[in-house]
């Protein structure tokens, strides 16, 4: 009925003609995306922040005392056998004594007959006796955990029997649950040997029920009876030297090592920021004086001034390092960030926005709030990133070298340097915190190296 | 239409497949391998600098030192490497033998009575820029001992001389030391008591005469450098690079060189790290090695003679008894006592064949009236016991006004096994008293220094016999040993120490030794430790190489080099 009237009307003022057909990026959104399409720096980025959450986290879950020495497990590997037999309460053992008999002049000795084992082989002690030798004025006791023959290698000379009318010898030291060579020898006055009377002996792990309930393995020492068997402590990656988690003390000596890693660049690169700045936007002979600091400041020897700080800080021995080690880091370390920061400053502040800036009446403060720094970011967060990796090795470097943390604190440098000691023979502490070391690092280096892709403002305008 | 343009943003960056794997791995891979040949060629090149561990052409032998010699002034020494290298290049009046017999040294025939003593020099006794060796320069150098300026921590070992303590307590002028030269060739000695051990004291290096005139031109240096010496012994200094290495070379004006040997021992190493001087032992570029807990594996392995000696000392934690220090308390100490178990640090910690738990200060081996010391005087019994000592805590911390102890110092030395079992000791006063501790390493030099000024609460020292009677250890704890770096000052210990040393009946002097074994165990002096033995692996052809309690050690003068085939 009123279609006439309707068939015409203003038209409308179409404001979004040229349409963006994809969402504006800002620079960190773009940064973002570039990043996500590096695959190296993406791993990068979740392995730094798994790590986070190790350190952080782990001792949360991981409830192991770092410090504690599980001293029934001292250095075993991962996943080694955990069974462990209840037994009484250790008594001493008086030992077996013969009457020595005389033996003829000028014969070689012969060889002690029968070497028995007296009651169970336990890692507590192995008891051997054998038969008196007639003339020996002396026997000694070799053990082997590898079998003499062919070459007659007797091992390790355990103990010496100085009495030759005793004929046995209990053994203590540092047993585990394997099997022994034993070889018992007889000496004469003038000190030669005799051939070996031989003896293989598989020791079983054993534990007092006080012992086992007090390492909580049971509840109470009522629990368990002589012959139960039980399962030790958990060790998920071994023991070292002490019979301590290597898991816990991972975790707990990741702490120092990030601490000291992000914090000290944190410190150092803002300190760089601050003085290229300044030294950037002054330029001129105010900027030269200022970077001839940086550059004596760059000249000094950080393992003296780390030393010289010690010193200051008045660090007792026995003390932690940690806090002279930082303040030599943030010290010594700022002029690498001042420079980078600088050279931008004096190349942004000739741009043609500057000056316009300037030309509308900018302050100094905004120009530099505004304009500068925040077009300096990227290079900063690329220092930042490089420089986290180079301070966790200084840091791993130093608590190497004894300058760091102080036992028991774990740190992964102190850590690599006690399991280099054992490197033949319990792999297992030296690898587990350098493989740490290592990963952190490249991580942090590929981020790093990300980040300087995704960042770097000439790419972007390739676009 | 423009959709493929959109996939081949330049947003795409590099990605890590299969191709960029392979040649990371390809650069690796090389650089690895350059670095190889760069390594090996350098190792060539280093091969010349030392020789074999024996050479019978050279008549040398190879070893290593734990440490450069600190004191080469035998009237200053105290330490077992000084002693060790003094061994080698000089000689008192007397010397222990291959048997570990005494025989003559400097002196050819020699007389002790309960009164005086007396020594007749041998006339081809020569030093080693061919002046005699005389009376007069014992005489020298005992007053050089006990003279007060020169602050010798051995001084108290010549006090059964008359006068000498008093001289070394400023009381009396050097010249009062009963010690006369009455001919060149003639020592006459008065005693302040019957020492009935003396001639075994005459063996001791700080007994060693000292040539006067070279002495006083050397200007204060005597010691310090291999030309600042002169030697009377069977073997010389010929070359001393500070730390690096120490030569040593037949002395052709020693009186017996027809005994001697071997021409040189070349310590080229001086190194405490055990697993360098047991690769190169492996290497075979030193010809004895000392085996550690670590590398004991590794020596079954390469199916070594391995063998074994006790080296005689005794470890113990000493404790600080200056007034000013928390371990003055006598519950405290009691406490830490008795949450000590020597056995587990031996069995579990120290792993090493050879080591005792220690019970007692005096070791196992010492001779008593007819048979061993310790069988007729047993040790204390000690069970370790972690209630008793967390009473004797609650106790020590009500006497104190503390609610809550101050960490302790523990002073340590830097080698790992002492890193090792003072983390341990660490861990044992924590867990069990819940007691702080501080570890303090410091190197030899230093530790020896603190040790002096009294500077910690506990640390872990040692003592090794320097004589062959109990009196060796019974006096480390008198209150006028220099040795007692804890200062523990007990009238009572004193007198028991005077019983003993001022007795010449065994009976009466062995049961004043029990007593002071019995006092250190009840005042909690100490914590004993253990006794120390030591397992090693030897170069199979050098021969007569001789280890000991007392005395040199390891000692090299009376060893030869087998030929090949014959060793």
């Amino acid at each position: 009925m009123a279609a006439a009237t309707l068939s015409f009307e203003p038209v409308r003022i179409e404001r979004d003609v040229e349409t963006v057909a994809r969402p504006s990026l800002s620079y960190w959104q773009d940064a973002w995306i570039r990043l996500k399409a590096n695959t190296r720096a993406l791993i990068s980025l979740y392995l730094v922040i798994g790590l986070l959450a190790f350190t952080l986290f782990g001792p949360l879950i991981w409830r192991v005392d770092p410090a504690v020495q599980d001293l029934d497990q001292i250095s075993v590997p991962p996943g080694a056998g955990r069974d462990v037999t209840v037994v009484n309460a250790y008594t001493p053992w008086q030992g077996v004594t013969a009457t020595p008999l005389p033996g003829e002049p000028g014969r070689t000795l012969a060889a002690p007959a029968v070497l028995a084992v007296v009651g169970e082989p336990t890692t507590r002690a192995v008891r051997l006796r054998w038969e008196p030798v007639p003339g020996a004025a002396s026997y000694r006791v070799f053990r082997n955990i590898f079998d003499p023959e062919p070459d007659g290698a007797l091992g390790l000379p355990i103990g010496d029997v100085l009495n030759p009318a005793n004929v046995s010898f209990e053994d203590r030291l540092d047993l585990k649950p394997l099997t022994y060579y034993y070889s018992v020898v007889a000496l004469d006055g003038s000190g030669a040997q005799s051939d070996r009377a031989a003896a293989t002996v598989a020791v079983t792990r054993v534990i007092t029920a006080a012992e086992a309930a007090q390492k909580g393995l049971i509840e109470q020492a009522s629990d368990a009876r002589p012959g139960d068997v039980l399962q030790l402590q958990v060790h998920p990656l071994g023991t070292d030297y002490l019979g301590r988690d290597m898991l816990a003390r991972l975790m707990h000596g990741a702490r120092v090592s990030l601490f000291i890693g992000i914090i000290a660049p944190f410190a150092y690169v803002m300190v760089g920021i601050l003085y290229g700045s300044v030294a950037g936007f002054m330029a001129g002979r105010a900027d030269q004086i200022l970077m001839r600091f940086a550059d004596f400041v760059v000249a000094l020897p950080f393992l003296l001034f780390m030393i010289l700080f010690r010193i200051l800080f008045n660090v007792q021995p026995g003390d932690d390092g940690i806090y002279p080690m930082m303040v030599a880091m943030i010290l010594l370390g700022w002029p690498a960030a001042a420079r980078l920061v600088r050279g931008q400053i004096l190349q942004i502040r000739e741009e043609g926005y500057i000056g316009a800036s300037r030309l509308l009446g900018a302050k100094t403060n905004y120009l530099v709030l505004r304009h500068m720094i925040p077009n300096t970011m990227g290079v900063i967060l690329v220092t930042l990133t490089f420089a986290v990796p180079s301070a966790i090795f200084t840091e791993a470097f130093l608590s190497f070298i004894g300058m760091g943390v102080a036992p028991p604190t774990p740190s992964w440098g102190s850590m690599c340097n006690e399991g280099l000691k054992t490197m033949l023979t319990t792999p297992h502490e030296l690898i587990a915190p350098a493989a740490l070391i290592s990963v952190t690092v490249l991580a942090f280096n590929l981020l790093g190296d990300g980040l300087r892709d995704a960042l770097d403002a000439r790419m972007r305008s390739t676009e | 239409m423009s959709d493929a343009a959109e996939s081949t943003s330049p947003v795409a960056a590099p990605r890590l497949d299969v191709s960029a794997l392979l040649q990371l791995l390809c650069i690796g891979g090389l650089g690895v391998a350059v670095l190889a040949v760069i390594l090996w060629v350098l190792a060539q090149w280093n091969e010349g600098g030392a020789g074999e561990a024996v050479d019978l052409a050279t008549g040398t032998v190879t070893l290593t030192l734990a440490q450069e010699p600190p004191q080469m002034d035998s009237t200053r020494g105290t330490d077992q490497v000084s002693f060790r290298i003094l061994g080698h290049v000089m000689e008192g009046l007397l010397r222990y033998d291959e048997n570990d017999g005494l025989v003559g040294a400097m002196a050819e025939r020699w007389r002790i009575d309960d009164q005086s003593a007396t020594f007749w020099l041998r006339p081809n006794a020569r030093w080693s820029n061919g002046e005699p060796v005389t009376a007069h320069d014992f005489v020298f150098a005992w007053r050089k001992v006990v003279e007060p300026a020169n602050a010798s921590q051995y001084a108290f070992i010549l006090y059964g001389i008359r006068n000498a303590e008093a001289v070394n307590n400023g009381e009396m002028p050097v010249e009062a030391l009963a010690v006369r030269a009455s001919d060149d060739r003639t020592l006459e000695v008065e005693f302040a008591r019957p020492v009935p051990y003396f001639d075994k004291l005459t063996a001791f290096a700080t007994y060693n005469p000292i040539n006067q005139a070279f002495y006083e031109s050397t200007d204060g240096r005597y010691g310090a450098d291999a030309d600042e010496l002169l030697y009377n012994g069977p073997f010389v200094i010929s070359r001393w690079v500070h730390g690096a290495s120490l030569r040593l070379e037949k002395n052709p004006a020693y009186w017996d060189a027809d005994r001697i040997q071997l021409n040189a021992i070349d310590h080229a190493y001086i190194t405490t790290d055990a697993n360098a001087v047991l690769n190169l032992f492996k290497d075979d570029k030193v010809a004895l090695a000392a085996l550690n807990a670590e590398n004991l594996e590794d020596a079954l392995q390469q199916r070594w003679e391995i063998n074994r000696f006790s080296t005689g000392s005794v470890y113990f934690l000493e404790l600080n008894h200056r007034p000013e220090r928390l371990t003055s308390n006598y519950h405290l100490r009691k406490a830490l006592q008795a949450v000590n178990d020597p056995a587990e640090l031996v069995y579990k910690i120290i792993k090493l064949p050879g080591n005792l738990p220690g019970n007692s200060l005096f070791p196992v081996w010492l001779k008593g009236v007819h048979g061993h010391f310790r069988q007729e005087h047993p040790a204390p019994a000690h069970t370790p016991d972690e209630a008793q000592g967390r009473r004797y805590l609650a106790r020590a911390l009500d006497e104190l006004g503390l609610e809550e102890l101050p960490p302790l110092v523990m002073l340590t030395g830097d080698s790992p096994s002492a890193n090792k079992q003072s983390e341990y000791y660490q861990n044992v006063f924590k867990q069990k008293l819940g007691i702080d501790v501080k570890i303090d390493r410091q190197i030899f030099k230093q530790r020896l220094e603190k040790m002096t000024a009294g500077d910690f609460d506990l640390v872990a020292a040692g003592w090794g016999p320097d004589y062959d009677d109990p009196m060796t250890f019974a006096d480390l704890f008198a209150s006028w040993n220099e040795n007692n770096r804890g200062r523990y000052s007990n009238p009572a210990l004193d007198a028991q120490v005077d019983i003993a040393r001022s007795s010449s009946d065994a009976r009466t002097r062995m049961g004043a030794m029990a007593e002071v074994q019995q006092m250190l165990y009840d005042d909690a002096v100490i914590l004993v430790q253990y006794e120390s033995g030591s397992v090693y692996v030897a170069h199979p052809r050098v021969q007569g190489l001789v280890r000991r309690v007392v005395g040199t050690d390891p000692d090299y003068t009376n060893a030869w080099i087998a030929p090949l085939g014959a060793g």
